[in-house]
């Protein structure tokens, strides 16, 4: 059961809030893993620690792989570039300009600057608002194509398709590589498990499962992107200059495309987003490359090639489903131990512009190409109204709707929200100025939990922790009562996928209004309720009017339910508004009635 | 130089085009990028070498590495690609995969040494004053033949109209009877048919070994996002984005010029998602 | 001789999307050359209900019967092929096509078409003139033309229309009823018509039914006095 806590009276803040962290659980393991390491190469042959310290390094490359397609959904062919970059950076300052402490960190800092500086510009040029997945991998897949040919452009400087080899570098015994590499890789997942088991981590497989209702809750999704490609850049630069500086050898394939291609497919066998699985499914895959390179090697990369496909089309979760739901649900059972988040009311946020008008539309129009959808839509919405729009099928109210949201969508027009103009503004910027948008078909976050949704929509007034979870949920009193009254107070912990139909609706409705908007964009609300639904729906509406004075603009169908709710009603009729006045004006009137029924028996309608 | 260098890039366009073609029809009707694709070259590039160690006439190879590749295709199709309608990304995956299975049975089959297959037609013509080889600019006049027998068979063709159909709006088409499911059968079928017959066609150029199609892979897919689904599109794409890749290569550096492609489709796309011919 | 006294027979029919009902326990019957009207105000299931008889969504339950013969789940394309029309309300023709590969498609099997097309000419004049002509440069009212001769074509013995009248002006809506009640005349083809328009829908049908939130509300004869009292009364606000 959750509770509320009310902040003291006076209070102008939340009270501190308590957080959560896996850090002793992190620590535990990570200690656990070190003495592993530590003791390893005493047990092992010379051979096998050789091939062991390369996979550390790969593997610490395949969870930034994991990071990025596993958790946040961008499949990335990429990562080997980075690799590749440090690895030359190592190489070409040790080759060409010398060797010592101080020409180690530089050439380290080169490498991570590099390829942050790359992975900055193909993030630019791959996450933009409204770029297609497909696109973003195609920016990826040519990363370590440009790379390997700028390489092979070298010539002599970087040794072109033979490499440099045999370069000054720190012949440390293996030992002490092994245990370099080994403390790398756990430093290096031990953070990343920190961040994905973070509030943080949450927003990432948010983005992944929907990154419109992402944008439309305010989360500057492609700033996310590009900056998890930057640090997960940073962090492959960091794995090549190890890798080459243990193995003292340097080659156009470790920047390749076909690397890049190794590592899906180890995180996918591994199974993806689960951050432990593809670390081992490297190491376990590369360390039996390695010994079977002298036998067959053919017959192995079959193998990986066949498990590989089997994987993709059949397992989704990758060939450990044993160690793979074992782990999850060790970790969804971890969480639900009173980790049920605390609900609590948010204070409200500061409304400055409370005296100009919530919403001025003027002129909007919206074509696509020669075909007029919208045309001259000139209305203004108050503080506490309940305006409906209605009209026939293709009268372009959910075009107006998302010409509200989202100023990239209308031709023409200035829209203005509290004075301030939307221009051109990205959705999540849009949100920023005070709108908030409903989606039709309930569009949540299937896999996470209603808690875990309404957390992420809190993201632009709450901003996440990076490192931990909050034990408490903060949320304006509206989305708290909704989240209340509709029982889903007592569902906190359930994935949003499990939930019923209504439940959904509400849980967006909640989402929606836990970004504090002053204006809510609804379309079709009571699409698929129950008539019982329906009235709460209806209730709920109003009273969000009443209480928190909010515009509320919704897109309805059911005639019945407008003329019950609202307090003002628009009717667009092929891209223009027909009428615009109050529920009785447009229920008595003629022009309505020819509209819908294209004429009603016995009367002859005019040919227009 | 000048006429060579036209020579250069119309031939290379004419290539570029053939090796596509098999992608460009799959990509327009099952809305999937077929990452097998450099594979499929690579099935036909050995099919020709087979049909010419058993000594058949070298221009029979063609017809008959695309029956290989239709018969691959269909059980491809129905075996990895139906079950990933539905998940494009997993689809390039799955593909590239498939890819990976097929090279490393070619490479057990035929071993990892490089092969040589004799060309139909051998010997050089005189142009301007330089001589320039018969086979390329035969190459030109086969890729013309297949984009105009796709054309017909697009157009002038039941299949080819509920091939359209299918691509412009599958609901509709399913409505109407058209077996949407066949339909993408047999494109993919097609499409594997096209790679392959386009495999055959280049390797006298280029020799035979495990990894042919891959170069090629990147650089067609990425000329057909360019092109969107159009022949006379990627004829055109063909034609500027070869052309580029021909005067980098010749003025600048060979190894500059087989990044253009890829680097200028992907600026393109950035400004034009939808490619330059659709809108 | 058994003829078959319905030809289509919906019974407890529920769908949806999603997890949302549209359509709840839907009983609807239309006999051989009988042509029955469905309203309704919108988002009340009309449309769901025709994407469900012609297999774009799965049933949750019910059953739907053709001929005697069950067809619930059966797939669009194999239900097309037994001689059912489906003119859907959105995106119904290729735009992109011209007009007479639009009426080809009409067709799974080309056989009769030119036949087909010669009578189509007599009800249609402004087709045959513009077979050549992408169909996207047709006015709305003769898309819905083409539409409707492109059903017509098919020789079908069921036609399920969706709001065909939407939009278009009176003196079109007039040609298009007529067709309809000729060609049912000529070949007894069962009609099931989803529309919003009153007048159009009780000219045209021998019976009508108001679906209501995914129920049926109400039902009656055409030739009912009070039909078109009662109708308005459901649709309008």
């Amino acid at each position: 059961m959750a509770e509320r806590a009310r902040p003291a009276a006076g209070a102008g803040r939340s009270p501190v809030l308590k957080r959560r962290s896996d850090l002793g659980i992190v620590l535990k393991v990570g200690a656990l893993a070190l003495v592993v390491l530590g003791a390893a190469p005493f047990f092992l042959d010379i051979y096998s620690v050789n091939i062991l310290i390369r996979a550390l390094f790969l593997a610490a490359l395949a969870l930034t792989v994991d990071l990025l397609w596993g958790y946040t959904g961008i499949l990335t062919f990429g990562q080997s570039a980075f690799f590749g970059i440090g690895a030359y950076a190592c190489a070409l300052v040790f080759t060409h300009w010398g060797f010592g402490a101080g020409w180690a960190v530089l050439a380290l800092a080169l490498g991570i600057v590099a390829a942050m500086a790359v992975a900055a510009l193909a993030g630019w040029l791959a996450f933009y608002h409204g770029a297609s997945p497909l696109y973003g991998s195609i920016v990826t897949l040519a990363l370590p194509i440009v790379l390997t040919q700028v390489v092979f452009a070298g010539g002599r400087t970087t040794g072109s398709s033979s490499g440099l080899s045999g370069f000054p570098t720190y012949y440390w015994t293996i030992e002490i590589w092994f245990w370099v590499a080994g403390a790398f890789l756990v430093v290096v997942t031990g953070l990343a498990w920190l961040f994905v088991r973070s509030d943080m981590g949450r927003i990432l497989v948010a983005i992944k499962e929907n990154e419109t209702r992402c944008a439309y809750l305010g989360i500057p999704v492609p700033r996310i992107k590009i900056l998890l490609f930057v640090v997960a850049g940073g962090i492959g630069a960091i794995a090549g200059f190890g890798y080459a500086a243990f193995t003292n050898v340097v080659a156009p394939e470790l920047t390749g495309f076909l690397l890049g291609t190794e590592l899906l497919i180890w995180v996918a066998l591994g199974g993806r987003g689960t951050l432990i699985g593809p670390v081992m499914g490297a190491i376990l895959i590369d360390v039996t490359s390695s010994y079977l390179s002298g036998g067959l090697p053919f017959y192995w990369k079959l193998l990986v090639g066949i498990l590989f496909v089997v994987v993709i089309v059949a397992l989704p979760q990758g060939l450990m489903p044993v160690v793979a739901n074992r782990w999850r649900r060790l970790v969804r059972s971890a969480e639900n131990e009173a980790e049920t988040p605390v609900l609590e009311v948010a204070s409200p946020r500061d409304r400055a512009h409370d005296e100009e008008q919530p919403l001025d539309v003027r002129n909007v129009h919206r074509n696509f190409g020669s075909l007029q959808v919208l045309q001259g839509i000139d209305f203004i919405a108050n503080k506490g109204e309940l305006l409906s729009l209605v009209g026939p099928n293709g009268a372009g109210k959910t075009t107006l709707i998302r010409c509200l949201a989202d100023g990239h969508e209308r031709s023409g027009g200035d829209i203005a929200i509290y004075g301030q103009a939307l221009g051109r503004w990205p959705p999540d910027r849009c949100v920023a100025l005070g709108i908030g948008r409903k989606f039709q078909a309930a569009n949540v976050f299937a896999t996470l939990t209603v808690a875990e949704c309404l957390r992420v929509a809190r993201y632009r007034l709450d901003r996440p922790s990076v490192w931990a979870r909050k034990s408490v949920l903060a949320l304006p009193e509206a989305a708290l009562r909704i989240v209340e009254e509709t029982g889903l107070a007592k569902t906190l912990e359930v994935e949003a996928r499990q939930l019923a139909h209504g439940q959904k609706q509400a849980l967006e409705l909640a989402m929606v209004l836990a970004l504090e908007p002053s204006i809510v964009l609804l379309d079709e609300p009571t699409a698929g309720l129950t008539r019982v639904e329906r009235e709460r729906i209806g209730a709920i509406l109003t009273s969000l009017t009443e209480r928190e004075r909010l515009s509320i603009l919704l897109v309805e169908h059911d005639l019945d339910f407008v003329r019950e709710i609202s307090s003002r009603v628009i009717v667009l009729h092929q891209g223009r508004i027909v009428l615009d006045g109050s529920v009785e004006d447009v229920v008595g009137s003629d022009l309505v009635r020819q509209i819908y029924s294209g004429g009603v028996y016995g009367e002859r309608s005019e040919e227009s | 130089m000048v006429g060579v260098l036209v020579l250069d890039i119309v031939t290379t366009a004419a290539i570029l085009f053939a090796v596509a073609t098999g992608l460009m029809i799959i990509l327009g009707v099952m809305k999937l990028i077929n990452f097998a694709h450099g594979a499929f070259l690579t099935i036909g590039g050995y099919a020709a070498y087979v049909a010419t160690s058993l000594g058949w006439n070298p221009w029979l190879a063609i017809p008959f590495a695309a029956l290989v590749g239709f018969l691959l295709g269909v059980i491809v199709e129905h075996v990895i690609v139906r079950p990933l309608y539905a998940r494009p990304l997993d689809a390039i995956l799955a593909t590239w995969g498939l890819g990976i299975i097929i090279g490393q049975l070619i490479t057990i089959g035929f071993g990892r040494q490089v092969q040589f297959v004799e060309s139909p037609i051998s010997g050089a013509i005189d142009f301007l004053g330089q001589s320039y080889s018969l086979y390329r600019l035969v190459l030109v006049v086969l890729a013309l033949a297949m984009g105009a027998a796709l054309t017909a068979l697009l157009y002038f063709t039941r299949f080819g109209l509920n091939a359209r159909a299918v691509i412009m709006n599958e609901d509709l088409a399913r409505g109407l009877g058209i077996d949407s499911t066949k339909v993408r059968l047999l494109t993919f079928g097609l499409g594997a048919a096209l790679a392959s017959m386009a495999g055959a066609l280049i390797t006298p150029l280029i020799s035979v070994d495990p990894n042919l199609g891959l170069p090629w892979l990147v650089n067609s897919f990425m000329l057909v996002l360019v092109s969107g689904v159009s022949i006379p599109g990627l004829m055109v794409a063909a034609l500027i984005l070869g052309g580029a890749q021909v005067i980098v290569s010749t003025y600048f550096s060979a190894i500059l010029g087989g990044l253009t492609i890829v680097v200028i489709a992907a600026v393109i796309l950035r400004v034009r998602p939808q490619g330059l011919t659709s809108g | 001789m058994n003829a078959p006294t319905i030809r289509l027979g919906i019974s407890g029919l529920t769908s949806g999307y999603g997890e949302a009902i549209v359509v709840r326990g839907v009983n609807i019957s239309v006999a051989p050359g009988e042509i029955v009207a469905l309203l309704g105000k919108n988002g009340m299931g009309k449309s769901t209900l025709l994407k469900t008889v012609m297999g774009f969504l799965t049933a949750r339950s019910g059953r739907i019967m053709l001929d005697g013969s069950d067809i619930t789940g059966v797939p669009p394309h194999r239900i097309a092929r037994q001689a059912v029309a489906y003119t859907p309300q959105e995106q119904a023709i290729f735009q992109d096509l011209t007009v007479g590969d639009n009426l080809r498609l009409g067709q799974p099997e080309a056989a009769w078409f030119d036949e087909e097309l010669a009578r189509i000419g007599q009800v249609f004049p402004f087709l045959l003139e513009r077979l050549g002509q992408r169909a996207g440069t047709l006015s709305g009212g003769e898309q819905k033309m083409l539409l409707i001769a492109r059903a017509l074509m098919a020789r079908p013995r069921l036609m399920l229309v969706d709001e065909i009248t939407e939009g278009l002006q009176p003196s079109i809506i007039e040609r298009l009823a007529n067709a309809l009640v000729a060609e049912r005349k000529r070949t007894g083809v069962s009609m099931l018509l989803v529309e919003q328009n009153i007048r159009f829908a009780l000219d045209v049908a021998d019976r009508w039914t108001v679906l209501k939130v995914g129920e049926i509300d109400d039902e009656g004869d055409s030739a009912d006095q009070d039909a078109a009292a009662r109708i308005a009364g459901h649709l309008l606000v």
